[in-house]
């Protein structure tokens, strides 16, 4: 299927500039790894959903970040989805410059011209449906500026004790909410259960909260950061325990846990380069676990 | 299916990236969201698949590299090249097959 084929009605009319209609002319910034984000073009619904959605983060559109110009795009350029049991993705279609997106509801372009600097067009004027399309635009935005950063955004459940935190890995349905729940009912914190961000500061690789949470963790919880102990790849069975793990086979894992990136290829070369630091740098463990068992006990003995 | 015999000269495809890593080697197609490992031997392979030797070449230098019978280490890299070439990892070289 051709680019954009999913969701467009008219894929060979995506914008080939980031330029179109602004919703308005509210804007803000959102303090998230990576960032700030600063996002223009909105109306004061659209500025308020967002201020709803991620509190605290939310700032006044003034300082330094990336910048994304939000637009109209008409309803009828996108294709009706039932989206009853459907897994959401993205359509993306990379070049060496830029990145065209399509997706439920959305068209976006991410583009280098020098810096990174994003558009985003969307039929959604407020509440819940905007918010989504939204976040979603976030969070491949994030991806993106992380590796500028040197770091990445997982496909993870980030857990901690207040003082570590643990990376734990593993593809749908690998259980990275029954592990993160496993570990909150053992006393840790969930910093997210579907989205974490890695980056190093100081030589020490730290893992950065993201308001992308599945069922658990904070959507506006605050930009806290905290070292990373290990990177855990999941695997379920009834008798529990801790394999070491060869940096080769981490850095498989981290790889494919990273979203968007991953499947660009013109970007995946230091997206590898990124994840071998990281690989080297944080020791790895298979962790076999039960939905009964001592999970994060056994994940506190990694030290 | 590819048959590979010691004159077969493959190189790595165009858009096949990996990295080594203490003795192992991480692979990525560009084209395709897959992740491979290869042990020790596995990344002197694709080290070796440089367009320039063949696969007889590399079944002479991994002898040199790894100690063991060398009938099974020939018959192990033909057959481990041939998977790698069925993967598309690997692609014969045109005209560079040596008689």
């Amino acid at each position: 299927m051709s680019f954009g084929a999913g969701f467009l009605r008219h894929p060979d009319l995506f914008p080939a500039r980031r330029a179109g209609e602004p919703w308005g002319d509210r804007a803000l910034a959102l303090d998230v790894a990576g960032g700030p984000y600063l996002l223009s073009g909105l109306t004061t619904a659209q500025e308020e959903a967002l201020r709803r959605r991620f509190g605290s983060l939310c700032g006044p559109a003034e300082a330094n970040g990336t910048a994304t110009q939000v637009f109209r795009a008409p309803a009828t350029d996108f294709l009706a989805i039932d989206t009853r049991g459907w897994e959401y993705t993205l359509d993306l279609d990379p070049a060496p410059d830029a990145l065209q997106v399509a997706g439920l509801h959305l068209m976006a372009r991410l583009g280098w011209t020098p810096a990174l600097a994003g558009a985003l067009w969307t039929p959604e004027p407020a509440g819940e449906e905007w918010t989504s399309v939204c976040e979603n635009y976030l969070r491949l935005l994030t991806a993106y500026r992380l590796l500028e950063e040197g770091g990445a955004l997982l496909h993870s459940a980030g857990v901690s004790d207040g003082e570590w935190a643990w990376l734990l890995l593993g593809p749908s349905g690998a259980g990275k909410t029954t592990a993160s729940r496993l570990c909150l009912e053992g006393g840790g914190t969930v910093l997210s259960d579907d989205l974490n961000a890695v980056l190093f500061h100081e030589g020490t690789a730290r893992l950065r909260k993201l308001p992308f949470t599945g069922d658990l963790g904070e959507r506006a919880g605050g930009p806290e950061s905290v070292p990373l102990r290990a990177v855990l790849r999941l695997a379920q069975g009834e008798e529990e325990g801790l394999r070491p793990l060869s940096p080769a086979a981490a850095l498989a894992s981290l790889v494919a846990a990273a979203p968007f990136v991953n499947c660009d290829p013109f970007r995946r070369e230091t997206l590898l380069a990124v994840l071998e630091r990281l690989a080297r740098a944080v020791p790895a463990w298979e962790v076999t676990f039960s939905r009964e068992g001592g999970l994060w006990a056994m994940v506190k003995t990694i030290r | 299916m590819i048959a590979i015999t010691p004159a077969t000269v493959l190189r790595r495809r165009s858009d096949v990236r990996y990295r080594r890593i203490e003795g192992e080697a991480v692979v990525l197609r560009q084209s395709a969201a897959e992740v491979l490992v290869l042990n020790e031997v596995g990344a002197s392979v694709l080290d070796l698949a440089d367009g320039e030797r063949s696969v007889g070449e590399w079944i002479d230098a991994l002898a040199e590299e790894y100690e063991g019978n060398s009938i099974t280490l020939a018959r192990d890299v033909l057959a481990f090249a041939a998977e790698l070439a069925e993967a598309g990892l690997l692609e014969p070289v045109a005209g560079r097959s040596e008689p």
